[in-house]
């Protein structure tokens, strides 16, 4: 009982940490139809950026208010400019091509970023050494938010512990979701994210700035991946490279189970995801942790592969 | 049937008689093996992902249930003999056995994973292909029968680079005669525009599954062949890097060109070991510059995907094949 | 028999989200027909057209193809185990073809093969198709032992192919014969070789013609065929469009933006506007009917379709 309670726990703050990655996949396919495979690897730049940002701010600012504002908000606008370089000089010149073009960039993109990032790269400048890029070890993931166990359930050896990072995931984290969802039905940039996702060569026709709304959620879907990096990062208190990849598809099979394109289905199926993980590997081991998205995946695809909440979209004719 | 099997006859001639003669040389037949089997690779993925313009991006995880199948099967008959044929003979008929048997198990999976995501739009295979190439490693690794993440060793070394080459003609021949016969036009249909095929009688789904069984099966050949000339087969050889390799060749060689996927996919092996040699040698003999170059090699793949496709998205032949050029050549010269 | 229709719709209706793009359509094609379709742009023409070809499952209303109800529940999704309506290759195959108002030829294949794609040159080399398209319709177990069949059916083709078995090689010399003589009836033959994106648009439009032809069918719907060219190419192509239908035994169900041209070579009319069907019968009865007038005088004058 105590252990089925943890596992749940540890299953929802796992989910709501894909939901965020999951909600920028979504968020683009909904207004371009593609997959931004490199979306995983934007959220591991980011995170490196908070790791760097924790580094030159010291020790003495972690678990500090501010120090965690100053990681999450610099990290979030770095994702966000890269997001935006990506688009610009990556997807849009291809906007009009096939789209398998888009496709195969976007997994060059992918695999550039998180090789790259495994080389060692360091430049010496007057005596000290700088790192440009990180190398393939995981590096310990700076304690901004000290850990510290909220609360306590149960003996001993047979307890429920609820950790305070998981209590600030997951606040941060809805808090952002619901944010989102106010934007995209509430605001005027939402209401033409909308109008380019049904169609954005009518969209053009109609006066929407296409080219901005496009820029516009790709930097929304970054900041989102680099916030929900960084809770990642001090849940596993370890950053690398690979982390992009891994986490990217995980939240993608999320977004694929909840109906691509769609808000709300992407968090349900993060967190459906989340939480079978969590019971998988709990009750079995955890060396079949990375088999349980696409087996999942594979299974939903099979049954019903619009989603639990998508609506089959027939191409335009 | 006997006309239309007889290239095929021919090659294998031609390559026994090759293995014969070049068959002691060790460093030419690792690397004519090697060659040989990213050719297949390139070849048999471009039919799914260049003809019929799906993405599947986990080829290297057919080639691991290939290599798996087909390693397991050569270990539990290595003493075995057909008794009244000679020793290497009989050998080479289980290889046969043992290559077939990987083919279809891997064409099996092929048929499990692309019967759900062949269904939808192509970029659903990508991710699902990515999965499987990932649920491929985790099996594997965690199954001790099939050597865990150390690996299978002791696989008998049967595999000649001319029995690699053989079924490097047989892939190319393959992809040639699909590409001129009613299939092969059904699937440059769907790749040119799925909705007008389908308004043409044209089953899209069957054939896309069809291609991609088709793929697998050869990715499986290929594993299996690889499995027996390398001393140890292990999940490292068959990661997601692994897959993203053929895919760069395929891009670059011209996504749909089996000239292009043979041509890429021999340069693309060639180029990484004569580096790799080179620096070896400047390195004086330390092997860590050469490793060095060796991690360069993959964001450099990522990169030169995103160029090719900003700057000549169709690759170095487009949908072109040597074979139609000879044939417009000898054309002209006849008038 | 052969006064049964060839296509038989039934109170179909498509709902895109809130927008009714077709609602309460109803039609019957039999052979020897050359019916027109006919409204101002964004009546729904295109999507009836979509409708019957299974493009877009109706959400409501029946349509018959050869005496096959081609729709079922619509509302079933697209997993393996709940396919709902026939594919459009089904319908394809039950004899219903169709061209499509934006170009959607094989672009980088040339003409011949452009045809040669719609031919089906499917002599099944262990069971016949007829009997495996039987037991697949018989449902239930039969329906999956027929698909297993098909599907070995389908794999023994290419092995066929691989080994070029003298079958295949004179199948395929029938199957060029035949888009040849397509071609040339379209005029086509001395475009055979070149790739479909080359063509001039006229031409392409009449590949897709000849394309469409290539499956055999006993219904073709053309979703405005002549658009783009000029008057003489108009008329040209009505001539010939007519001719089709008497030398391939066909039933037209045609689209065109040009009243005159439809009001010349089409015995009945259908008129759509806003996805209702205002007006039906001959000509001279649509023309007078005061809907379709005010239907059309509420466009801008000489966009009337
Ligand atoms: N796939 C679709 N999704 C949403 N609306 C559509 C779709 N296809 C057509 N429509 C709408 O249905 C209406 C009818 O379109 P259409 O059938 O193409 O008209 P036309 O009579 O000119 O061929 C139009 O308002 C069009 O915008
Ligand atoms: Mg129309």
């Amino acid at each position: 009982m105590y252990g089925f309670l943890q596992h749940l726990i540890n299953g929802l703050a796992a989910g709501t940490i894909y939901a965020l990655v999951a909600l920028g996949y979504t968020m683009v396919y909904g207004v371009l139809k593609l997959i931004n495979f490199a979306h995983g690897d934007v959220m591991m730049v980011g995170v490196y950026v908070g790791y760097a940002v924790a580094f030159l701010m010291g020790r003495e600012h972690f678990g500090t208010f501010a120090g965690v504002m100053l990681v999450f908000l610099v990290s979030m606008l770095a994702c966000a400019a890269f997001g935006l370089l990506i688009e610009r000089f990556a997807y849009r010149p291809l906007r009009e091509k096939p789209r398998l073009t888009s496709l195969i960039t976007a997994i060059g993109i992918s695999f550039a970023l998180s090789y790259g990032f495994q080389l060692d790269l360091a430049v010496n400048l007057g005596g000290t050494s700088y790192t440009l890029l990180p190398g393939a070890a995981s590096r310990a993931f700076p304690e901004i938010i000290v850990p510290n166990q909220w609360f306590e359930f149960g003996s001993d050896d047979q307890s429920v512990i609820i950790w305070n990072w998981q209590v600030i995931s997951f606040l941060i984290a809805a808090a952002l979701m619901v944010g989102l969802q106010l934007l995209v039905f509430k605001t005027r940039f939402g209401r033409a994210m909308r109008a380019v996702s049904f169609d954005h060569r009518v969209a053009a026709l109609l006066g929407i700035p296409v080219d901005r709304v496009i820029a516009g959620t790709f930097m929304l879907g970054s900041a989102l991946a680099a916030c929900a990096g960084l809770l990642y990062a001090i849940k596993d208190t370890s950053v690398q490279p690979l982390m992009g990849m891994y986490i990217g598809l995980k939240a993608f099979v999320a977004a694929v189970i909840g109906g691509i394109g769609n808000v709300p289905g992407a968090v349900v199926g993060a967190l459906a995801l989340g939480l079978c993980e969590e019971f998988v590997v709990g009750y079995t081991s955890s060396s079949w942790r990375d088999a349980v998205a696409f087996g999942f995946l594979i299974l939903v695809l099979l049954a019903k592969p619009e989603g639990l909440f998508g609506r089959v979209q027939a191409e335009k004719v | 049937m006997i006309r239309g099997a007889a290239p095929a006859i021919l090659a294998a001639v031609g390559c026994i008689a090759l293995q014969a003669l070049l068959g002691e040389w060790a460093f030419f037949g690792y690397l004519a093996s090697l060659v040989g089997v990213n050719v297949i690779l390139a070849v048999s993925l471009n039919v799914i992902n260049g003809m019929t313009g799906q993405f599947s991006i986990g080829h290297a995880g057919f080639m691991a249930v290939g290599a798996y199948t087909g390693g397991i099967l050569s270990l539990a008959t290595a003493q075995d003999r057909i008794g009244v044929l000679p020793e290497v003979v009989s050998d080479q008929l289980f290889l046969v056995g043992s290559l077939c048997a990987g083919g279809t198990v891997a064409a099996l999976c092929g048929l499990i994973v692309g019967l759900p995501s062949l269904r939808l739009r192509g970029d659903y295979l990508a991710i699902v292909t990515l999965g499987f190439g990932e649920i491929i490693r985790v099996i594997v690794q965690n199954t001790q029968a099939l050597g865990g993440a150390l690996g299978l060793s002791g696989v008998p070394q049967r595999a000649g680079f001319g029995m690699v080459w053989f079924w490097v003609f047989l892939v190319v021949l393959m992809a040639r005669r699909l590409a001129a016969s009613p299939h092969g036009r059904s699937l440059w249909a769907i790749r040119e525009d799925e909705v007008a095929a389908e308004a043409m009688g044209v089953d899209t789904t069957s054939y896309k599954v069809r291609a991609f069984v088709l793929s697998s099966f050869f990715a499986g050949v290929a594993g299996a062949l690889f499995a027996h000339f390398v001393p140890i087969v292990n999940p490292g050889s068959f990661t997601f890097v692994k897959s993203m390799e053929i895919v760069v060749m395929i891009v670059a060689g011209g996504l749909g060109s089996t000239t292009g996927a043979f041509t890429a996919a021999v340069f693309l092996t060639l180029l990484p070991e004569g580096m790799r040699s080179l620096f070896t040698t400047l390195g004086g003999g330390d092997p860590s510059l050469a490793q060095k170059v060796d991690q360069v090699r993959m964001p450099i793949y990522g990169v030169l995907l995103v160029l090719i496709m900003l700057t000549r998205p169709q690759g170095i032949f487009g949908t072109h094949e040597a074979w139609d050029a000879v044939a417009r050549w000898r054309k002209k010269a006849r008038a | 028999m052969s006064d049964a229709p060839l296509l038989e719709v039934k109170n179909v209706s498509i709902r895109f989200g809130g927008l009714k793009a077709l609602s309460n359509f109803s039609l019957e094609v039999r052979k020897g027909d050359l019916k027109g379709l006919i409204g101002p742009n964004g009546a729904g023409k295109t999507t009836a057209f979509n409708a019957l070809t299974g493009v877009y499952p109706p959400t409501e209303g029946a349509v018959v193809v050869g005496g096959v109800q081609i729709n079922r529940k619509a509302s079933e999704g697209q997993g393996l185990f709940s396919r709902g309506a026939m594919r459009p290759f089904e319908i394809n195959r039950l004899g219903l073809a169709r061209t499509f108002q934006n170009i959607r030829l094989f672009k980088q294949l040339s003409a011949l093969d452009n045809v040669r794609v719609a031919i089906i040159a499917r002599t099944a080399p262990l069971f016949s198709a007829e009997r495996t398209y039987r037991m697949k319709v018989a449902g239930g177990f039969s329906k999956f032992a027929g698909r297993t069949l098909e599907t070995i059916n389908n794999y023994l083709d290419w092995w066929r192919a691989f080994f070029r078995t003298p079958g295949f090689l004179r199948e395929e010399a029938e199957v060029t014969a035949r888009a040849d003589e397509l071609l040339q009836v379209m005029g086509l033959s001395h475009r055979r070789d070149e790739l479909a994106r080359n063509l001039p648009y006229g031409e392409q439009r009449r590949l897709e013609i000849a394309r469409a032809l290539g499956t055999g069918p006993k219904v073709l719907l053309l979703d405005e065929p002549a658009a783009g060219m000029n008057t003489r190419e108009k008329g040209d192509l009505m001539v010939l469009i007519r001719e089709l239908k008497d030398r391939f035994g066909l039933g037209i169900l045609l689209i065109e933006h040009d009243m005159k041209l439809v009001m010349g070579i089409c015995e009945q009319i259908t008129v759509l506007d806003h996805g209702e069907t205002i007006a039906t019968g001959t000509p001279a009865e649509v023309r007078a009917d005061p809907k379709v007038i005010e239907a059309y005088l509420g466009e801008a004058p000489g966009a009337a379709a």
